[in-house]
C-alpha cells in the first residue's frame, strides 16, 4: 500500500519506512544510539529530500529514543544526572558548532571539511571500539578482573573541581567532565548534522567509564531531549518534518527499540560495543566507497551532505 | 479570361488565409483536468486526444511553468574524491517538461521553429540559464547532467511513436498515454498539441491540468507551512505518546524478562 507524504512530496510503499524504522529502532534500543547516519541516506536513496529526511528522522528518534530510554528506565539502566549534565554540555556544544558550520562556509570549504571530519570520526571510533572491545574480551579469557592502571589522563579528570558521585552508573567525576565532553560531542554532532550518538556511547565508556549498560540508556536519555529540540526548530523555522513519514517509521522504530532493550540484556557489554563498532565501520567504508567512485547523477538537491 | 484568373486568384488567396487561422480544426482533449492528491495517492496516468488534419504530425508537450533551481553540483575534491563543490543555479526552467511526438522532432520540424515554441531538449537549453558557467562546453556538460537528474526523477520525458495516429472520415485521429508521476508537485500544468507539416508548426491547441493536494494531504501540508510551532509540538507529543504507549504494551506482555 501507498501513502502520499504531504511535506516530502512524494509517495512511499508503506512496508518500507516500518521496515526502516524496525531495523533502526533495533540499532537505538542495543546501543543507545539515534541511527541517523543509517536512516537519513536511507530515506534520502527512496527519494526523500534531504533537509526532510533529517528533520523527519529527529521526529521519529523521539518515539524510539521514548520507548527505548522507558524500556532501560524500567530494569534501572538510566544515569539521569549524568544524562542530565551531558546534555547541558551537548545544548552549548551545539550552538558552537552552528556557529563553526557559519564560518566554515564563509571560507568556502564547509562540504570538504564536515564530510571529512564525519569519515574520520567514524573510521576513528569504530577503530577504536573494536580493536579496544577485542582486547578486553582477550584479557578476560586469562583473568577475570584486574584493576586497571591510572592513565595520566583520569588523574587530570580527577583533580577537576566539582568532584560528585554518580549512583547509577557507579563512578564519581567532576561534573564540568560530562559537560565538557558533552559539549565536544554537540560541537561535532551539528557540524556534521548528525545526532552524534554513536560519538556519545564511546565517550561515556571510555572517558566516563560507564557500564555498557547504563550506557545506552542514559544515551537515549540524552538523545531524546537533543531531538525533541531539532525537531521543534525544524518544523518550526524550516518546515521539513514530514508527519505522515514520522508516523509510518515510528510504528516500527518504537518496537524495534523495546525489541533491542530486551536483545541487549542478554548480550554482554563487550559483545554490544563490538557489533556497534562493527556497524560503524560498514558505514565508514561504505562512505568512502560512495566518495571515491563517480556518481550516477552529478547534480543533487541543495541541502543534503 | 481576366475574370476567370482573379476569380482563381481570389479562391487561393482565401484558402492560404484559412490554412493559417484553422486552429478550430485542432482539437485537443485531456482525460483529465485535475489530478488530486489525496492519502493514498501514487501518481496517475494522462491522456491526450483529438483531432487533426490528416497527414500532420503530431507533438504534445507537457510544461510546468518556467521556475528556477538551485541543485549542488558533485566534482572531485582533492583530486579524488566526489563531493559538494559548489551550487548551480538553472533559470527558466520548467519543474516539469515531457515532450511526446510521432517522430524525432528534429525530423519534422526545423531549428527555428523548435526554438519558436520550445520544442526539444536542444530548444529548451536555449530557453533556460544556467550560472555560473565558464563556457559553452560547460553549459552543455551541465545541462545534460540537469537532464539526466530530471529524467531519474521521473519530471522530465522525451520519447517519439508513443502518440498513435488514425484515421476517421476523413480526419486524423491522435491519442497519447502518459503515467503522471507522483513526484509533480502541485501546481497548473500546460498541455500544447501541435500539428506538424513541411518543417513548420501548422496549428496548436492547449489544455490546461491541475494538480491540487486535497483532504488530510493537504491540511498537514498546510498546517506545516502556515503553524509551524503547532505542527511541531503535535508532531513531538505523538512521537512522546507513541513511545510511551509501545513501552507500556512491552511491560505488559513482556513481565517474564
Amino acid at each position: 500500500m501507498y501513502l502520499y507524504l504531504p511535506v516530502a512530496l512524494t509517495s512511499i510503499n508503506i512496508i518500507i519506512p516500518i521496515g526502516l524504522g524496525l531495523v533502526v529502532g533495533l540499532l537505538s534500543g542495543l546501543f543507545g544510539v539515534g541511527g541517523g547516519f543509517l536512516m537519513t541516506p536511507l530515506l534520502i536513496m527512496l527519494g526523500i529530500p534531504a533537509t526532510v529526511a533529517a528533520a523527519t528522522d529527529s521526529n521519529q528518534i523521539v518515539a524510539a529514543s521514548t520507548s527505548g530510554t522507558y524500556a532501560h528506565w524500567k530494569v534501572g539502566n538510566v544515569d539521569f544526572k549524568m544524562g542530565f549534565h551531558l546534555l547541558i554540555g551537548g545544548f552549548v556544544g551545539g550552538l558552537f558548532g552552528v556557529q563553526a558550520i557559519k564560518i566554515l562556509r564563509a571560507m568556502g570549504n564547509a562540504d570538504f571539511v564536515i564530510k571529512m571530519t564525519y569519515v574520520l570520526m567514524l573510521g576513528i571510533v569504530g577503530a577504536y571500539m573494536f580493536i579496544e572491545s577485542i582486547q578486553s574480551m582477550r584479557k578476560k579469557k586469562f583473568e577475570d578482573s584486574k584493576p586497571e592502571k591510572e592513565s595520566g589522563f583520569s588523574k587530570v579528570l580527577k583533580s577537576l573541581p566539582l568532584q560528585t558521585h554518580y549512583e547509577k552508573s557507579g563512578v564519581t567525576h567532576s561534573a564540568l567532565v560530562p559537560v565538557i565532553f558533552g559539549g565536544f560531542v554537540g560541537v561535532l554532532a551539528a557540524v556534521m548534522g548528525v545526532g552524534g550518538g554513536f560519538l556519545m556511547v564511546p565517550v561515556m565508556v571510555y572517558i566516563l567509564r560507564m557500564p555498557m549498560h547504563v550506557v545506552v540508556g542514559t544515551s537515549l536519555f540524552q538523545i531524546l531531549f537533543n531531538c525533541i529540540e531539532v525537531t521543534f526548530l525544524q518544523a518550526y523555522t524550516n518546515h521539513n518534518v514530514d508527519f505522515i513519514l514520522a508516523v509510518l517509521l515510528l510504528l516500527g522504530s518504537t518496537i524495534g527499540a523495546q525489541v533491542g532493550a530486551v536483545f541487549g540484556r542478554k548480550l554482554k557489554g563487550e559483545q554490544l560495543k563490538i557489533i556497534l563498532a562493527v556497524i560503524v565501520l560498514v558505514v565508514t567504508v561504505k562512505i568512502v566507497f560512495d566518495l571515491t567512485t563517480t556518481p550516477s547523477l552529478l547534480l543533487g538537491q541543495a541541502g543534503g551532505h | 479570361m481576366k475574370i476567370s484568373n482573379l476569380i482563381a486568384a481570389v479562391i487561393t488567396a482565401l484558402a492560404v488565409i484559412y490554412s493559417g487561422t484553422a486552429s478550430a480544426d485542432l482539437t485537443i482533449n485531456a482525460n483529465r483536468d485535475h489530478i488530486s492528491i489525496g492519502f493514498f495517492y501514487h501518481g496517475s496516468t494522462v491522456s491526450v486526444s483529438g483531432l487533426s488534419d490528416t497527414g500532420t504530425d503530431m507533438i504534445v508537450k507537457i510544461t510546468a511553468p518556467d521556475g528556477h533551481e538551485t541543485l549542488k553540483q558533485k566534482g572531485k575534491a582533492a583530486g579524488f574524491l566526489w563531493m559538494n563543490i559548489g551550487t548551480l543555479k538553472f533559470e527558466h526552467a520548467p519543474s516539469l517538461y515531457f515532450i511526446h511526438a510521432t517522430k524525432k522532432p528534429d525530423e519534422i520540424l526545423n531549428a527555428e521553429e523548435m526554438n519558436k515554441h520550445i520544442i526539444g531538449y536542444p530548444a529548451l537549453s536555449k530557453h533556460m540559464e544556467i550560472m555560473p558557467v565558464s563556457g559553452d562546453e560547460e553549459r552543455t556538460k551541465w545541462f545534460d547532467e540537469f537532464i539526466s537528474y530530471k529524467e531519474a526523477s521521473k519530471l522530465y520525458a522525451a520519447s517519439s511513436g508513443l502518440i498513435k495516429i488514425t484515421n476517421e472520415n476523413g480526419r486524423q485521429k491522435y491519442y497519447m498515454q502518459t503515467d503522471w508521476p507522483y513526484q509533480a508537485p502541485p501546481g497548473e500544468y500546460l498541455v500544447t498539441v501541435y500539428a506538424v507539416k513541411d518543417k513548420k508548426v501548422m496549428e496548436k491547441a492547449e489544455a490546461k491540468v491541475t494538480v491540487e493536494q486535497a483532504g488530510i494531504v493537504k491540511a498537514l501540508s498546510g498546517m506545516a507551512k502556515n503553524n509551524g510551532a503547532l505542527y511541531g509540538i503535535i508532531s513531538i507529543l505523538i512521537a512522546l505518546g507513541a513511545g510511551f504507549g509501545v513501552g507500556m504494551i512491552f511491560r505488559k506482555g513482556g513481565g517474564a524478562h
